[in-house]
Formats: structure tokens, C-alpha cells, sequence
């Protein structure tokens, strides 16, 4: 099923403030929930949503995400019309190498592969959040108000309001103004980074904003800024439920956290939204004899012979015979060896950490990132 | 590879009281996340076969659903096949619908296909073993047809109604018998053949010039004095689920991790069709030890040396101890099972305790109210 809209995925930024948690990859690649990736998120919402090509715009440290968001099948994106199709930076015989300097550069830099597809809609959205959405109802929500663009807007406090992009509406969820971390918000509209545009009208805009010498290039400050200016009809289509824009370490572990509880706003138990992942061809999950396992999230390949509370555990991961795991997120791979004593712990993935060493602080203010670095403990 | 792989259907010496009224023993949940067959099916493709026929005695849409094109067992979706083949013309009586007369009423796709060799195997014998090695082997021998063995000294309670192999110092097969109990040590017939294609049409042809009625080990058994067969012993751990008691005896030694490695190599993965369930939760409520547990399950209840299937749910007061809980089952509040199988989508509420036994586990049917 068709319903001429393609999604064009921007997965290119670092997330630097996951410190090194993307000293290799790039964030959207980065573990979530046991089993997924947070781009696992929005590719699967756009194959539950019956959006039947994607392309991913990468950038940052690309060879993994490339390869794995090019295994489409993992989303039953690999129909016969569509698929997902990695877009990095490339050459070109007008051009010299070009990286992307912005959201909307990166569209432009792309803009040879919508033509070809032709779409009457472009969905925009941004590889590194954590959500469930149905971009069809938008997309009905879009065509209903004849919008040029609508942007998905969810509700958040005043206080938060000053770190978004925040969309002052009238009545009617009307855009007139659009606020870049506005040091006092005048609305509590924050925008999602969920776009979607009518492509005729969006191709016009990308074209223009190219030629400008001091453009940023970015649908927040430039192209968003353009349309308003010209009195375009931009929708505010208001999301409720779950959305996490997992930036900091300490947000990533709080968000697994989250799964742990029975009433957890991210449901991924959910028959019919499904968060689609590699198949990783892994055993169930085993838990040995001697384990203690209690208030935990565990995928299939994991193996568990030591103690384990309150935490979040990856595919492949090994809990040897006398470790303590309180609070803890342990990444895909990751080994924790015997005896080992974790508290508030973010694991990276397949950090070996060593046999009986102490990590973390049950009070600490933040939570303590675990990586190659550190896994030996205190020296 | 330069063989075609023929999972075969198993004959009536093999059959899982319960779970296999409702699908056939290729098609029985196994530990939690597999089906029987992906056992045999993933051998064939680590070893390089990509020409798969599996035939099927009837209700075939349980495996069609599972086997798909075969893109979960990595075969090539384009170079490959994976073929699911049964008799289209129905059959005069039960009796008729023997493995000779289906590879006989589809000769035409045996023959079409470009491999000189076979491996003729059923898929509830359960192992991991690269048959590279056992065609090489049955290429420098010169025999006829070689045969899988295991050399066992459980015969006595295990492989109970399986072929008995009697094997001279040259390997060479010198009769054919059947496992009634009788003794501890016997070398049991894997049914897994090794041949040229030429030779396969050959002996069903034998066969069925034989008796209507002959399965393929039947002609085996008759010609094995006249014929060089020959056994390759397989050293590696097998377990054959021909029954229920098998099954759930199998369950409950592979829910240790450690007993798992002989079957589950690194190097040597068995692939199953992904479901895409989301981690099991285990609830504060909950205590769970020794077992082996598939995704998307709620655990707030005991759960003390199972195997549980994808989104089981053992809710809170819930004791379950050496079970094996199937797919979708729902085990409820302060209910206790012991020795139990609970096959998928049934629900367990109303009774209070369920006791089994090692060899005479309780079966609860598939999507029953209890």
C-alpha cells in the first residue's frame, strides 16, 4: 500500500553529549532497550505507518549505520516498490565533495532522489528519537488542513520549553511564529522534528535557500523562518504520549529505566505498533542456577548467573556467577565478570568489566558511564 | 555443496502425544524460540546447502508459514530453494502415505535438481553436525549409501523404536534392527542418508517395487547384506524427540546453559524465523532461576527450571517448576505447575496444582481453559 509519502531520515549528528558512548557510532545506532537501536524507532513507526521508502541521510561515522538500516528486511521495508536507501554525502561532477552543512542541505543534497520518486509528500524526521506515531494520521491531518507543512508539537512545561523549538499557534493549531530555545516561551508547543511537507512546495523553498550565501541550511532557522514569511500554512499537529530525545547519558538510562515499569509509557509489548530489530540469531535467554533476577528487562542471547535488580540488559550480554547489578543498563555485548559489584551504571556495549571490581554510587548525582576506560575500576 | 538436502517426514515411531496432533513433529515449538526443524534446516545451510526439499505428510500450513522462502535460513532467495513438498493426490489409506511414495509422486523435482548428491534426513533427530565432513567421508569410501549413527549407552530408556545399526570394523553396515530397550550400548540409525541423487531414485524404486507399503529404511534394512552402506558415527551429542516423554526430558536438560553449548555453537548458529517480540520483563514480584526464556514474556510468579515460549505470562503468586510453557500461554494467579507442557495460547487459571511426571509430564492442549 502506497500512500505517496517518502521519509527522509536524518541520522548524520554524533549526539555528542553521549559522550563516548559515539566515539564510534553515530547516535541513532546506539542501543536502546535490550535489543533495539533508537533508529529501530522511526523505522519502524514508518513501516507500521505503510510508508514504503525511506532514505537515511547519514553522515557521522556511517559504515554501521549504513549497513544496518540497508538490511531492510529487518522492518519488512523490502517490498518490491520500495525499500530503504542509505544517502550519504557524495561527489558530484558539478560539485566537489560536499558534506552536509545542515537539515535542509542535506534534503538538497538529495533533492535528484525525490525527483525521480516524485512524491506528493515528504515526511521529515530525525533518526535519534524514541517514540511511537502513526505518521498516516498526520499525514490525513496534513492533507485535511491543506497544510504546506505540519510539524508534530508535544506538549511540555514552561521550564522545559526554553530548550525546543517551539511553535506559537492560534486557535485553530495554526503556526504563525516559530521560536529557535526561546529564553521565554510563549507557548508550550515544542516541535518534535517531525515534518511533513507537500515535496512541490518544499523543492521550491530548497532551492532558494540553497542560493543564500548565509544561510544555515536548517529547516528550523531558515526554511521554517522562509515559509512564514510568505503566510504558507503551517499545521502544529498536537502528539500525546511517549517521545524521548535521549541526548545525555543520564536521559538514555532514565529512558530504559522507564521499561521497567509495568505501566510503562513506551509499551513495546504492543502486538500491533511492533519495534522491528535485527534477528540476531541468538539463543533464549538463559538464567542459571544460582542467579537472582528481579525487576528486569532481558532479551533473548543474554545469559545471567549473577544477581541482578532494576536493570535493563542487552542481546549477548554475560552476567557472570556473583556479580550484583543494581540500576544498571547494560549495552549488546557487554560482559560483567564474577563478582563484580555495578550501582547506577550505564554499560557500553561489549565492555568487558573485570572480575570483582566496584563501580558506580547508588547516590550519585549522575549516572556513571562504563566503557573500555573505566571497566577495571579505580586504579 | 554440491548436495541436495531432504528433510524427510518421520514415520509413526515417532510421534509427540499432544503437541503433535496439532501440527506435524517438524513443526513443534522447541526450546522456547525454534521450531523442530530449523535444527536439521540450519545444518544443511552452515554446511552450504542451498537446495532444501522438505517433504511433508500433511498439514503443511504450519511449516509453510514457518519456513517462508527460506530467507530466515539463509538461502539464497535467488540461486536457492527451499521447497515444501507433499502428495497432491490423496492417498487410499494412511498406510500408502509412506517418505517412498512422496518422493515418488515428486520425482520430477528430485530430478530436475542440478546436485549429484543427497542427504536424506527427518528433522526430530537434533543435532549440530557439518555435513561437509560426512559427504567428503562418503566419497573417498565408495559406498553406496552412508548413514548417520549415534553409539549410545542410554538405549535402554532412549531411542526407543529407532533403527539399531550393526557396524563392522569397517564401518560397513552388516543388518538392520529395531531399539525395543533390550540393551544399553546399540548404535542408532539417525535416518540421515548420504548418496548420489541416482542412487536415491534407484532404491525407491526398489522400494516400491518391494512393497507399496516400504518406507525408505525398510529398503535399506532388506538390501544392507547385498550393498555396501556404511555408518559415520557422529560423536557429537544427539537427542531424538520421538515422543513426548523425549521432548520434555530434552527441555529440561538443555535449560542448562552449560548442556546448551553442545547444541548451540557459536560458530554454527540455528536460525529461526524472528517474531520481533520485545525483552522479557521480569517484575518485582518475580523469582526465576535455571531457565531458558524467549522474548516478550511478563514473569511476576516463580518460574524454577523452565523452558517458556515467546510472550508467555506467569502472573503473580504463580509457581512453575521443570515446565515447558509454549508460545502465548498464560499461567495465572497462584496456580501451580509441576512437570507440566503447556501448549500455546492455553490458559492455565482454575486448576490449582498440576503434578507430572519424568516420563509421563501433563500435557495441557493448545489454546485450552483450565
Amino acid at each position: 500500500m502506497s500512500n505517496n509519502m517518502v521519509a527522509m531520515i536524518l541520522a548524520g549528528g554524533r549526539g555528542t553529549r553521549l559522550l563516548d558512548l559515539t566515539a564510534k557510532v553515530a547516535k541513532p545506532a546506539v542501543r536502546f532497550g535490550g535489543k533495539y537501536r533508537i533508529i529501530d524507532f522511526p523505522l519502524s513507526n514508518c513501516a507500521n505507518s505503510d510508508i514504503s521508502t525511506v532514505g537515511v541521510l547519514t553522515q557521522y561515522e556511517s559504515v554501521l549505520l549504513n549497513s544496518y538500516v540497508s538490511r531492510d528486511h529487518y522492518w519488512g521495508l523490502n517490498t518490491n516498490d520500495g525499500g530503504v536507501f542509505v544517502l550519504p554525502p557524495r561527489e558530484k561532477a558539478s560539485s566537489d565533495f560536499n558534506v552536509y552543512k545542515g537539515t535542509a542541505d542535506a534534503i538538497t543534497q538529495n533533492i535528484d532522489f525525490l525527483d525521480n520518486l516524485n512524491p506528493e509528500y515528504v515526511l521529515v524526521l530525525s533518526g535519534d528519537h524514541i517514540y511511537k506515531m502513526d505518521y498516516g494520521k498526520m499525514l490525513d491531518y496534513h492533507k485535511e488542513h491543506n497544510a504546506d507543512i505540519t510539524i508534530a508539537v508535544l506538549e511540555v512545561t514552561l521550564k522545559e520549553a526554553s530548550r525546543f523549538g517551539i511553535m506559537n499557534t492560534d486557535e485553530n493549531n495554526r503556526v504563525y511564529e516559530f521560536e529557535e530555545k526561546p529564553a521565554k516561551p510563549k507557548s508550550r508547543l515544542a516541535s518534535m522534528g517531525i515534518y511533513i511537507f507537500t515535496y512541490k512546495t518544499l523543492r521550491k523553498y530548497l532551492m532558494a535557500d540553497a542560493k543564500l550565501k548565509d544561510s544555515s541550511h536548517d529547516f528550523g532557522k531558515d526554511i521554517i523562518p522562509a515559509y512564514l514569511n510568505d503566510k504558507k500554512c503551517l499545521m502544529a499537529y498536537p502528539f500525546r504520549g511517549y517521545w524521548k530525545d535521549v541526548g545525555t547519558v543520564d536521559s538514555l538510562w532514565e529512558a530504559n529505566m522507564e521499561l521497567l515499569r509495568e505501566d510503562s509509557p513506551l509499551d513495546l509489548s504492543d502486538q500491533n505498533w511492533k519495534i522491528y530489530t535485527e534477528n540476531t540469531n541468538s539463543l533464549p535467554q538463559y538464567i542459571g542456577e544460582e542467579a537472582t533476577v528481579c525487576n528486569c528487562f532481558i532479551p533473548q542471547g543474554s545469559v545471567v548467573l549473577g544477581n541482578l535488580r532494576n536493570s535493563v540488559i542487552g542481546t549477548r550480554v554475560r552476567i557472570e556467577e556473583n556479580a550484583v547489578l543494581d540500576n544498571c543498563v547494560v549495552m549488546a555485548g557487554a560482559v560483567i565478570g564474577a563478582g563484580a559489584k555495578v550501582t547506577r551504571c550505564l554499560i557500553a556495549e561489549n565492555v568487558h568489566v573485570k572480575p570483582g571490581v566496584v563501580l558506580g554510587d547508588k547516590n550519585s548525582e549522575h549516572i556513571t558511564l562504563i566503557t573500555d576506560k573505566n571497566a577495571g575500576g579505580e586504579k | 555443496m554440491k548436495a541436495l538436502g531432504i528433510v524427510n517426514f518421520e514415520d509413526s515411531t515417532a510421534s509427540i502425544d499432544g503437541l503433535g496432533d496439532f501440527r506435524p513433529v517438524p513443526a513443534v515449538s522447541f526450546m522456547g524460540r525454534y521450531r523442530i526443524i530449523d535444527f536439521i534446516l540450519s545444518n544443511f545451510t552452515n554446511s552450504g546447502i542451498d537446495h532444501v526439499q522438505v517433504f511433508c505428510k500433511e498439514k503443511p500450513r504450519n511449516l509453510i508459514e514457518h519456513l517462508g522462502s527460506g530467507s530466515y535460513y539463509n538461502i539464497n532467495s535467488k540461486r536457492g530453494s527451499l521447497r515444501i513438498l507433499y502428495g497432491e493426490k490423496p492417498f487410499s489409506s494412511p498406510v500408502y502415505n509412506n517418505d517412498v511414495a512422496n518422493f515418488l509422486l515428486n520425482m520430477q523435482y528430485i530430478e530436475a535438481d542440478p546436485n549429484p548428491y543427497v542427504i536424506l534426513a527427518p528433522s526430530y533427530f537434533v543435532y549440530s553436525l557439518d555435513f561437509n565432513d560426512v559427504l567428503d567421508e562418503h566419497i573417498s569410501s565408495g559406498a553406496d549409501v552412508t548413514v548417520l549413527y549415534t553409539a549410545t549407552r542410554d538405549a535402554k530408556s532412549k531411542f526407543l523404536g529407532c533403527d539399531v545399526l550393526t557396524v563392522d570394523k569397517d564401518k560397513r553396515i552388516t543388518a538392520f534392527g529395531k531399539n525395543h530397550g533390550n540393551f544399553k550400548t546399540r548404535n542408532i540409525s539417525m535416518e540421515a542418508y548420504v548418496m548420489t541423487k541416482k542412487m536415491l531414485i534407484s532404491l525407491c524404486n526398489k522400494a516400491a517395487d518391494a512393497s507399496s507399503l516400504y518406507w525408505f529404511k525398510d529398503i535399506m534394512a532388506d538390501l544392507c547384506g547385498t550393498m555396501n552402506f556404511r555408518g559415520y558415527n557422529v560423536h557429537t551429542p544427539v537427542i531424538c524427540l520421538n515422543s513426548l516423554a523425549e521432548y520434555y526430558q530434552a527441555s529440561m536438560r538443555l535449560r542448562d546453559y552449560n548442556a546448551a553449548g553442545e547444541l548451540f555453537r557459536p560458530e554454527w548458529p540455528v536460525y529461526t524465523q524472528t517474531n520481533d517480540s520485545c525483552p522479557t520483563r521480569i517484575a518485582e514480584t518475580a523469582a526465576v532461576r535455571e531457565s531458558a526464556i524467549a522474548d516478550g514474556c511478563v514473569i511476576k510468579g516463580t518460574v524454577d527450571g523452565c523452558v517458556l515460549g515467546r510472550n508467555v505470562i506467569i502472573e503473580e503468586g504463580a509457581v512453575v517448576r521443570d515446565s515447558v510453557i509454549l508460545a502465548d500461554a498464560v499461567i495465572g494467579e497462584d496456580t501451580h505447575l509441576d512437570h507440566a507442557i503447556v501448549d500455546k495460547y492455553a490458559t492455565v487459571e482454575r486448576v490449582r496444582r498440576l503434578e507430572g511426571t519424568d516420563a509421563q509430564p501433563i500435557y495441557v492442549r493448545r489454546r485450552d481453559r483450565i
